[in-house]
């Protein structure tokens, strides 16, 4: 089982067929079926992740009235949209309950961090990108969050305020960034394209097209 | 707080040497393999077949021999994956070596 093949066509085979022995073996074996690696991936693929708040900024982007609930009360604006089955369910369960979300706009630019911990709103924004549990990163964020912006290509004006939000066990921040200009008539679809989970942490604002 | 094992685990991993590749807040599959490798690791661990620290200790392991092997072999973090999970499997007494073997020459066939 451990050859080394030096051709990457020959290892990417021999890997792929690794791969097929040990789950067609376990299938065999009823230990696992051969729905299981869909039903695992299903949670990450479509239940929980970015997608999901790409949605809610393009809700809150179309509806004023939305984005001013989902920013006074971000759980019951979340269980409004699982309630219309735009969300999974589960959304708007216990996890929900935590999130939070800022709004970008009049002056001021939210920016997430979290010096504590590794607690990041997953099924809103998906996977942390390497960077956010860096410790360097988190206490540079804190300490001179314009210039650390800068460097991922964002240049807040000074007339801007930058308010930094603490993620914690506790509450787990979101932003919904502002709507970009030229995006009239865009449909939530199209709109949920536009938003990156950079863009809800704060580290980036959402542009047309 | 109700928490889904399959975000504990993967979360578990962030920010350590073992993270699975990522883009976007999503994860990175280069083709089905590794799709399949990662799920039925998860699935594993999520139905106590096996703790899930137990197959990350195999998978830094592995990451640890490929940084040490003098082959020069190029990266691939789910062909570590893979080994570790069949490492694992076998620990755990799902499957011994000569049934993975077995099914491996058949698949070859």
């Amino acid at each position: 089982m451990t050859d080394r093949f030096h051709h990457p066509s020959d290892r990417e085979a021999r890997s792929a067929a690794r791969a097929k022995a040990l789950e067609s073996l376990l299938i065999e074996k009823g230990i696992i079926t051969d729905r299981t690696v869909d039903t695992v991936l299903k949670v990450f693929e479509t239940k929980m992740g970015p997608f999901n708040g790409a949605k809610i900024v393009a809700r809150a982007w179309a509806d004023p009235a939305f984005k001013r609930r989902l920013v006074e009360d971000t759980p019951a604006a979340i269980a409004e949209m699982a309630g219309m089955n735009d969300l999974p369910a589960g959304m708007a369960g216990a996890e929900g309950e935590h999130m939070r979300a800022v709004a970008n706009g009049e002056g001021v630019h939210n920016l997430v961090i979290c010096t504590l911990c590794s607690c990041y709103p997953w099924p809103v924004l998906g996977l942390p990108p390497y960077w956010y549990k860096d410790p360097t990163f988190r206490s540079r964020a804190a300490r001179e969050p314009r210039a650390v912006l800068k460097e991922f290509g964002l240049d807040v004006p000074e007339t801007v305020e930058v308010r930094i939000w603490d993620s914690s066990a506790q509450i787990r921040w979101f932003v919904v960034p502002e709507r970009p200009a030229g995006t009239d008539g865009m449909s939530e679809t199209e709109l949920a394209a536009l938003v990156t989970p950079e863009a809800m942490m704060g580290v980036a604002v959402s542009k047309a097209g | 707080m109700l928490t889904r094992f399959e975000q504990s685990a993967v979360t578990s991993m962030m920010g350590a040497g073992d993270h699975p590749p990522r883009a976007n807040g999503t994860l990175c599959f280069a083709s089905d393999w590794e799709r399949a490798a990662f799920g039925v690791a998860l699935a594993l661990a999520r139905d106590g077949h096996f703790e899930w620290d137990e197959f990350r200790e195999k998978l830094i392991a592995a990451i640890g021999d490929w940084e040490r092997a003098p082959d020069g072999s190029s990266w691939s973090y789910y062909e570590q994956w893979l080994t570790a999970l069949e490492a694992t499997v076998v620990q755990c007494g799902l499957a011994t070596p000569e049934e993975l073997s077995a099914r491996l020459a058949l698949a070859a066939d």
